[in-house]
């Protein structure tokens, strides 16, 4: 008696009924447990956009599989174009999956310690094949997301679709916009250079502001760890931005989602009478139905935008990644990330209890209960006039504020050290490190003379210097000079002073400000980084 | 919906052919980060010697005799450095653990009586370990030129040298020249940075400035030196340093050799600068 039997059935199935039908049999058996219930001539038929047969195979996969149980298995055909959807949830969601993989990528080559964070930036751009396609396609993914999200949100407004019945929708969408956004912003942090430091000390200085100052000061040690950003800020920015915030996505996703099942797609504006909602019962002549249309348009939205992501991240886009997080020295202009600069330019309008913290949480609950509040039933665009207008002003508000976020506004600084950071600035590479190393040329020269230079690069550098110059010079009516001196330092290695001199028109006492970069021959600052 | 079709497996396509150019071009990329990461790297070690190297290594790492040795000299890069003292590893090891260990106690037989301070924040020093590898690589960035003589090495002035006697005459002293000497290559700040506001001889709290300490210190009990006026007590300062320490310090702290760097002129120079500081 053997001790167990071997039985492979597909050898019974070729003896029974011959080769080629007994594998042509068990791959449509195959294709039938992965798809959930279409077999291989469905699948054909759902390609080629062949009528269905009674009863409709393609709604299977909807009713026993998991992936697209999540999903409608028809749509009205009025919301199937890209008017009023734009599609541009179901983006979002992708943006999200896409996050997640050039995430988890990153995450092999990561560790959340101040004392190697950066180093691993270095390894991940010198030593891992793929490494900076994966951080610039996860950095730009990150800002397509926020922009995709905020977009979605704003659609959801205009066409009135959070409304009754889908207020819970909304307020589900506002906790994801949330989540999208700290979701970028905490992942600021991790590279761990000045530029993550700075800007996410910016908009944690909000934390700080809450009233009273006990709370205040709490938080702040909360959030950041300690009273400064250092080992503790950096993982609890990291434990947030991949464990917390993404958890608490994915469940607010998923009731997202199901809410938007239940409801249905809401119709546009105008096809129904006033408080009438009949996204629930779509009848039978104008269903348009998941597979195979919407099924294709989506795959097609997806596949399309993934190609633009990886050619974008592999020909033009870079993410950047300045000097070594520095707490000793803030740079000069440094923002917060886009998405926050409405909060920074709030921020410079007064009290920073009143703007940093009340009216930003008063934006927040104003987001969440606006469809508790707002209860007009028309979703008419005639008949909200006032909400769209609040709505268009809102979004003008923004833009208005973000532009106020920016260093081109209300920023007090001195007019020599912006003649000098326009040449040399501290957020970016800029002019000077960018131009061409071997253009210059030793010796020592005046930005009045630039047109003496003796090199194209030069005389671009010190026109611009010049230039600036001249602003400062028209705007205070004082004379200044502005000095250039290239010297030989080391092999390959240049030494650079750039020199403000003036005379105060008060005092009659000589100042100077002056600024020194080092330019090695290799350090080719124009790859991005 | 077929356009559908075509367009989306033409992207797939498309995305998988940008792959594989970036696939193709990976290990030219990442040999030319490290290239320009490793240039970066010099440039910042470059800054930070500047802020924090040259006042005793001299602006181009020539040294300053008494003060502190040249970096950018022949001996550190071929090893004869090592050899004297035994270290056993590489050049850059040496340059990396001097910096960020310092060095506790002087080399025997060299004229260096100051201790070089630890850099490294891992032994208390200000550096993180990122700064201390770029330091590392700008230093190491003198090997070419040091092994094909190096930067020149401050040499005594020629001709007349203020010796040590303090009673010699010295000439009409300018402030304004004894100030740049003291930010100079004769390495003064490279020590005396001990106050809050900036050198040693600056006013400072409820300490006045070192004119006014020069003016009543050789009259206090404890003076052990010889001189009669604050002119005199400046000057043996810098040329007799031995000769009376004040109190908190120790003595050989201070080089003992700047009665032949120092011409007459200079030395007035420092004394003016010195004394107008109240």
């Amino acid at each position: 008696m053997a001790l167990f039997r071997v039985h492979i059935p597909i050898l019974d199935e070729v003896k029974s009924k011959g080769l080629k039908p007994a594998l042509r049999d068990k791959a449509d058996d195959l294709i039938t447990r992965v798809t959930a219930g279409l077999d291989i001539a469905d699948v054909r038929g759902v390609l080629r956009d062949d009528p269905p047969g009674r009863p409709n195979p393609r709604l299977k996969p909807h009713a026993e599989g998991f992936w697209l149980h999540m999903k409608p298995t028809y749509y009205h055909n009025l919301v199937d174009g890209l008017y009023p959807t734009f599609r541009l949830g179901w983006l979002s969601v992708y943006a999200f999956a896409f996050e997640i993989i050039t995430g988890v990528f990153l995450m092999i080559y990561y560790t959340p310690s101040p004392l190697i964070a950066y180093e691993n930036m270095l390894d991940i751009l010198s030593n891992v094949p793929f490494g900076r396609l994966m951080r610039d396609m996860h950095k730009l993914g990150a800002e397509v997301m926020v922009i995709v999200v905020a977009l979605h949100m704003l659609r959801t407004f205009i066409t009135g679709s959070y409304k009754f019945p889908r207020q819970f929708t909304w307020a589900t969408g506002v906790i994801l916009l949330g989540v999208t956004l700290f979701l970028s912003f905490s992942g600021y942090l991790l590279p761990w250079d000045q530029l993550s430091l700075w800007a996410v000390t910016i908009g944690a200085s909000m934390a700080e502001a809450a009233p009273p100052e006990i709370v205040g000061r709490n938080l702040n040690l909360i959030v950041r760890g300690a009273p400064e950003f250092g080992a503790g800020g950096l993982l609890r920015f990291y434990l947030l931005h991949i464990i917390a915030l993404p958890l608490a996505g994915i469940l607010a996703l998923g009731v997202h989602y199901y809410k938007v099942i239940i409801h249905g797609h809401s119709l546009p504006p105008g096809v129904e009478n006033v408080g009438e909602d009949t996204a629930r019962k779509v009848p039978m002549d104008t269903r348009t139905y998941f597979m195979p249309t919407i099924l294709t348009r989506e795959l097609w939205y997806v596949s399309g935008l993934t190609f633009l992501l990886v050619a974008y991240s592999a020909f033009i886009f870079h993410a950047p990644l300045e000097p070594h997080a520095d707490p000793l020295v803030t740079p000069l202009h440094i923002t917060s990330p886009w998405y926050f600069l409405w909060l920074q330019g709030m921020l410079k309008l007064g009290d920073k209890v009143l703007w940093g913290v009340i009216l930003p949480t008063a934006i927040i609950g104003l987001l969440v209960s606006l469809p508790y509040v707002e209860v007009g039933p028309s979703r008419r665009y005639g008949d909200r006039r006032i909400g769209l207008s609040a709505g268009i002003v809102s979004v003008i508000a923004f833009a208005v504020l973000s532009y106020m976020g920016t260093p081109y506004y209300a920023v007090p600084t001195s007019p020599d050290q912006e003649a000098v950071a326009s040449l040399l600035p501290q957020t970016q590479p800029g002019p000077l490190r960018l131009a061409p190393w071997g253009q210059l040329v030793l010796g020592s020269y005046e930005a009045a003379d630039w047109q003496q230079a003796p090199t194209p690069a030069m005389r671009e550098l010190l026109h611009t210097f010049d230039e600036e110059l001249t602003r400062v010079e028209t705007a205070d009516g004082q004379d200044v000079e502005g000095i250039m001196v290239v010297e030989d330092w080391q092999t390959d290695l240049k030494k650079v002073t750039i020199r403000v001199v003036w005379t105060d028109a008060a005092t009659n006492q000589p100042h100077e400000f002056s600024q020194t970069a080092f330019l090695h021959r290799n350090s080719d600052y124009g790859q991005g980084e | 919906m077929k356009w559908q079709i075509a367009l989306g497996t033409l992207s797939v396509v498309a995305t998988v052919i940008v792959l594989a150019i970036v696939a193709a071009g990976e290990p030219r990329r990442m040999a030319g980060f490290t290239t320009s990461y490793q240039a970066r790297q010099v440039e910042t070690g470059a800054l930070i010697f500047e802020n924090s190297c040259r006042p005793c290594h001299g602006a181009q790492g020539e040294g300053i005799e008494g003060v502190a040795p040249a970096l950018n000299a022949a001996d550190l890069f071929n090893g004869n450095r090592l050899r004297a003292i035994g270290f056993a590893g590489t050049v850059q090891d040496y340059v990396r653990a001097t910096i960020s260990s310092g060095r506790p106690v002087p080399s025997s037989g060299t004229n260096y009586p100051q201790r070089m301070p630890t850099w490294s924040q891992r032994f208390g020093g200000p550096l993180r370990d990122d700064q201390i590898d770029s330091l590392v690589a700008y230093v190491m960035n003198w090997e070419e030129r040091a092994l094909q003589g190096g930067a020149e090495v401050t040499q005594a002035p020629p001709g007349e040298v203020v010796g040590t006697d303090i009673t010699v005459p010295l000439p009409a002293g300018n402030a304004d020249q004894g100030k740049a000497l003291t930010e100079g290559n004769l390495g003064c700040v490279g020590c005396h940075i001990l106050g809050a506001t900036g050198p040693a001889w600056l006013p400072s709290g409820d300490t006045p400035g070192m004119g006014d300490r020069a003016a009543t210190r050789f009259g206090q009990a404890d003076y052990t030196g010889h001189a009669a006026t604050p002119e005199q007590y400046l000057l043996e300062s810098i040329v007799l340093t031995n000769a009376y320490v004040v109190e908190g310090f120790g003595p050989d702290l201070m080089p003992a050799n700047y009665g032949q760097r120092l011409t007459p002129q200079d030395a007035a120079d420092l004394v003016a600068y010195l004394l107008s500081l109240r």
